[in-house]
């Protein structure tokens, strides 16, 4: 009787703990979620990107992509085509796993602007390459040609995903 | 009463253990008790440690496949149109989730467990399936504290456990053993090694 108890309750511990994980009602929450934020579109914010520089945005999309070996970001598409934005995030406290890729995500966070010189977009091209291999489709720009740039990217602190 | 007194007043009881002894077979306690409780995640937290370490040479939480195949150029056209005709191009009957142009001429066609990523002017697709990396991915998923919540407590609790058992193994044992004999030269090398990495680092 006792090793009966001692067993349901240590199943009952086991679930209860398991459905204490980032799971919600209205989808899968990581980092710290949402918060009263008002949601931008993609194209408005690349149509004038400096204005949205250093404020806390959110955008919702289809998740086109994510960082395979540690989920430390996801690109975002938006609601025009041709455009996408990635929203980054600290290693190791929030994880995107890869089967997010598909689905449809709200993200929240800081929106960054980074200047790049040639060489920083040179490493950068070539960090890019060695997470996705050397296998996409032809017509990738090549390192060789890398040129001083801008980017924008959103400092991820929460997302859900549907 | 002292059992040297006992004895010297004709008592018949022997020596008991000495607070030393007694302490120590406390610690001994503790520490296979900690040990057996730990054991389980001790393994799943080096498992994990090991695969990780090792990230710049592999996926330890996905097994990711890509194929490359190459099929009929295709005229650009709307996203729908191009995603159904890289689907039926490339062999793939399931049904499409969504699908993403990133220019005219590129595509990534999402279906359940796969990506396909098109470029429709050269005729080039990379098919890429994902699936979980059996047993490593749930390692990993505790070991990097994926879980967050409850697993942070619990974690912490077992990082408690293993500083007790750490700190009981170097004094449970006396004599030629024991930390004060030969231990002492393994604790040594066990504080060198990590030691001379860090002095590296500041050197470097």
């Amino acid at each position: 009787m006792r090793r009966r108890l001692s067993f349901a309750f240590v199943c009952t511990a086991v679930l209860l703990l398991a459905g204490s994980a980032g799971l919600a009602a209205d989808g899968q929450v990581f980092g710290k979620g949402l918060s009263g934020t008002e949601t931008v579109a993609l194209s408005a914010l690349m149509a004038a990107p400096d204005e949205y520089v250093g404020k806390t945005i959110r955008v919702e999309g289809l998740v086109v992509d994510v960082c395979e070996k540690r989920g430390c970001w996801m690109e975002l598409a938006g609601d025009q085509e041709f455009q996408s934005i990635k929203v980054k995030v600290d290693d190791g406290v929030i994880v995107f796993p890869v089967d997010l890729k598909g689905k449809r995500a709200v993200a929240e966070g800081e929106f960054t602007k980074i200047v790049l010189s040639a060489e920083q977009q040179k490493a950068r091209m070539e960090h890019e390459k060695q997470e996705h291999g050397n296998d996409h489709a032809a017509g990738e720009p090549c390192e060789k040609d890398a040129k001083p740039g801008v980017i924008y990217m959103i400092k991820g602190t929460g997302a859900i995903v549907r | 009463m002292t059992p040297a007194a006992r004895n010297e007043a004709g008592g018949a009881t022997t020596a008991g253990p000495s607070a030393g002894q007694k302490w120590r077979r406390l610690l001994r306690s503790f520490h296979r008790d900690i040990g057996y409780a730990v054991a389980a995640v001790t393994v799943a937290y080096a498992v994990s440690g090991i695969a990780v370490n090792h990230i710049t040479d592999w996926n330890p939480n996905y097994v990711i496949a890509k194929e490359r195949v190459t099929f009929a150029p295709l005229p650009p056209s709307d996203r729908d149109t191009m995603a159904a005709a890289v689907a039926e191009r490339v062999g793939i009957e399931a049904p499409i989730k969504d699908a993403f142009r990133q220019s005219p001429t590129k595509i990534t066609v999402f279906f359940e467990g796969t990506t396909v990523d098109a470029d429709i002017e050269t005729g080039v697709a990379i098919i890429e399936t994902s699936r979980d990396r059996p047993v490593f991915r749930d390692l990993n998923f505790l070991h990097l504290n994926h879980a967050k919540g409850w697993w942070t407590w619990i974690a912490d609790l077992y990082a408690a456990g293993l500083i007790v058992l750490a700190v009981s193994g170097l004094v449970m044992i006396r004599g030629r053993n024991g930390f004060g004999g030969r231990g002492k030269w393994f604790f040594a090398l066990g504080v060198a090694i990590p030691l001379a990495f860090v002095v590296l680092r500041y050197l470097g």
